[in-house]
């Protein structure tokens, strides 16, 4: 008799136990994991340090109210590892990602050449992955289908900036392309090559130079004596920082100067100083352009004033299209109202929307096919926009010395 | 012209890559120590460099002598308090301690420095001059003729006075050295030191001609490197040979071959030269 109480009561209790523990995991917010292979550490630090603020910029808006997945309101956690910029180490940590750290979702790593290699990893284990800084075509046209890009194709940029430049009286057609011998740099050097060549210029000189290369003193002096009316070079901050250094030390001049990409970082600026004057740029995404979003930045303005609030300072392409790789996977989620990668990889090939980023619709390969990446130039020490001609600051300016 | 110009290019690029290369020589012919150390030494004076021109306006090329004197405390400290334990091992063992030693270094830089590209930009720049078609850039031939100078201080010194003929006697015969008086440790240090002297003069030059960052060390190390081979090791018109060597075949192998194989024509030819020349153009085994 006695120890059938106990028996109920010890059984009544335990019973209200379980519910508690039950109720509190079910009031407690779930958390979205989603994980970030970024080059912390090496020559592609700078880039990845940028990356890294967009992400953490976005999860911490988005985490204000939390992402509603069906009417229940979860946070989101970002997981980062350090690829050290070797991209075979990323393509590791994209799968310890997935296998160990079970994250729902994945950020790609940075550029085009690394975003291809772990999208392969992704794919397999159909995770949908938002790649933030990868522009060239041979990433998407793998028919993967649980890749998306935040980048349009690179023609996007040289196209319009080729119908500009031929637009000025120039004097001569000659074209100089001198391009870092890497999956993007070289992709953009070949498509611009296209894109000049449609509007009539000749391109005496196309060189690629090797990654690290130190001294560019020899193909720069090649350039000088071919008197090309447009230098066009390719490469990151670094090498675009060196070369224009050495074109001055070498009294290389042209009408005009386009690098690409480099110039749209204030870091350009500050190491070039006055040699940074009236070149020429175009990037995915300005802080001068003017959105208006649903998303949780609303609009470009907003994004821009909690950006320098956090950081310090006036966002650029990269940092903003990393911001924007959340948006778009927050987006889809909501849509979806679920966490199943399955559903959520459809609502993000349907999206059809408005951010502070720009409209964001998807191809069919999974690359961004809504922005129009805008064009510009340095004068007076700043990025100022020269197209499209809705948020056109000023004319584009000739001459570089 | 243009081959005049080429040629140009290659000199001035040349005498750059001798000062980068004479205090590597220097600590790998006498101490038979393949410093990896020697490219983070290069950027940490380049940082020196940077921050005095920026905080005390004082001019990278005034700076050069000092920044050397930095790097000399933190050579000759490095060397006597953890190198020097094993100075005698086989040179697997030294190289890996310096590699150690170089990502200590490194990631301390990258940690206070972030890997950001910063570059002296001169407020006074020399300018260019030109004659005919020709462009002499004149910063790069201030920087190039001063690396000669040092690199040539340095020659006098190690033939002349007697820390220098005590450095070549211990290169010679380390034994023998020290049979007759010469305080072994002491040189080593010394050495050492002055191998780190050399790598800060470098930097503190180069700081006005390329991108100061820590991951800029390895491009350094490699040239370093490769001028050793060319020129011969321990040998200081060996370096200086090397040196122009490596600018020229650069420079003229970028104009035949394209930038792109500028690196690989250079490489090939130090294939080549191991092969059938393995002391480099001035080396002779152990001598000075």
């Amino acid at each position: 008799m006695q120890i059938a109480h106990y028996k109920r009561v010890l059984k009544q209790g335990l019973l209200t136990l379980a519910g508690l523990v039950l109720a509190a995991t079910l009031t407690m917010a779930q958390t979205i994991k989603i994980g970030a292979p970024l080059p912390l550490t090496g020559p592609l630090s700078p880039e990845g340090i940028k990356q890294k603020n967009g992400y953490d910029l976005w999860a911490e808006q988005a985490n204000i109210k939390g992402i509603n997945v069906g009417g229940k309101r979860h946070k989101v956690e970002i997981v980062y590892y350090d690829y050290q910029s070797k991209t075979p180490r990323a393509v590791q940590l994209a799968e310890k990602l997935i296998t160990s750290d079970k994250v729902n979702f994945l950020f790609s790593p940075f550029g085009s050449g690394a975003t291809k290699a772990a999208s392969g990893v992704s794919e397999k284990y159909q995770i949908p992955t938002i790649a933030a800084t990868a522009s060239s075509e041979a990433v998407y046209n793998q028919g993967y289908k649980y890749l998306f890009g935040t980048f349009t194709p690179n023609i996007t940029l040289t196209s319009p900036l080729a119908k500009i430049v031929k637009s000025k009286s120039l004097g001569t057609n000659r074209v100089a392309i001198l391009a870092r011998n890497d999956f993007f740099p070289l992709a953009i050097a070949n498509v611009a090559k296209k894109s000049v060549a449609d509007e009539g210029f000749d391109v005496v000189f196309f060189e690629k130079y090797a990654i690290g290369t130190l001294d560019h003193a020899s193909a720069l002096t090649q350039i000088r004596a071919k008197k090309p009316a447009w230098i066009f070079a390719t490469g990151y901050v670094n090498d675009l920082i060196l070369i224009r250094k050495q074109m001055a030390e070498l009294g290389v001049k042209a009408p005009v100067l386009t690098m690409i990409a480099g110039p749209a970082y204030k870091e350009f600026v500050e190491a070039t100083g006055k040699n940074a004057e009236n070149v020429s740029s175009a990037a995915w995404w300005h802080p001068a352009v003017r959105y208006k979003g649903n998303d949780v930045f609303g609009t470009t303005e907003n994004y821009n004033r909690l950006f320098k609030a956090k950081f310090g300072g006036i966002p650029d392409y990269t940092q903003a299209s990393s911001s924007a790789s959340g948006v778009i996977l927050q987006m889809a989620i909501e849509k979806a109202g679920t966490l199943d990668t399955k559903k959520v990889r459809d609502a993000i090939a349907a999206l059809n929307t408005e951010t502070f980023y720009g409209p964001i619709r998807f191809g069919a390969n999974g690359q961004v096919v809504s922005l129009k990446p805008p064009i510009f130039q340095i004068q007076n020490g700043t990025q100022i926009v020269i197209y499209p001609k809705e948020i056109k600051q000023a004319d584009m300016k000739m001459g570089v010395k | 012209m243009l081959t005049v110009q080429i040629l140009i290019n290659g000199l001035l690029l040349g005498g750059l890559y001798a000062c980068i290369a004479a205090g590597f020589s220097l600590v790998w012919g006498v101490l038979n120590i393949i410093n990896i150390l020697h490219g983070s030494f290069i950027v940490l004076g380049s940082y020196i460099a940077y921050f005095a021109y920026i905080y005390l306006g004082i001019h990278p090329f005034l700076m050069a002598p000092f920044a050397g004197l930095a790097l000399f405390g933190l050579g000759y400290l490095l060397q006597r308090g953890i190198i020097n334990y094993v100075v005698t091992a086989p040179v697997l063992v030294t190289l890996t301690l310096t590699f150690g030693l170089d990502l200590l270094l490194n990631n301390g830089m990258l940690q206070a420095f972030t890997a950001d590209y910063r570059k002296v930009n001169l407020t006074h720049p020399l300018g260019n001059w030109f004659v005919g078609d020709i462009v002499v850039p004149l910063d790069r031939l201030a920087a190039m003729l001063l690396s000669l100078l040092f690199v040539l201080v340095l020659w006098w010194v190690l033939r002349t006075f007697r820390i220098g003929r005590a450095i070549v006697a211990v290169r010679m015969d380390r034994e023998a050295a020290a049979l007759m008086g010469v305080k072994v440790a002491q040189i080593y240090a010394v050495t050492f030191g002055i191998g780190a002297v050399m790598a800060g003069t470098a930097g503190s030059l180069l700081s006005v001609i390329f991108p100061i960052s820590p991951l800029a060390s390895i491009a350094y190390l490699g040239k370093a490197f490769v001028v050793c081979v060319l020129g011969g090791l321990g040998s200081i018109p060996g370096v200086i040979i090397g040196g122009f060597a490596l600018g020229i075949i650069e420079s003229f192998g970028a104009l035949y071959f394209g930038s792109e194989h500028a690196l690989t024509v250079s490489f090939v030819l130090l294939i080549v030269l191991l092969v059938v020349r393995p002391t480099g153009i001035m080396g002779r085994k152990g001598y000075e």
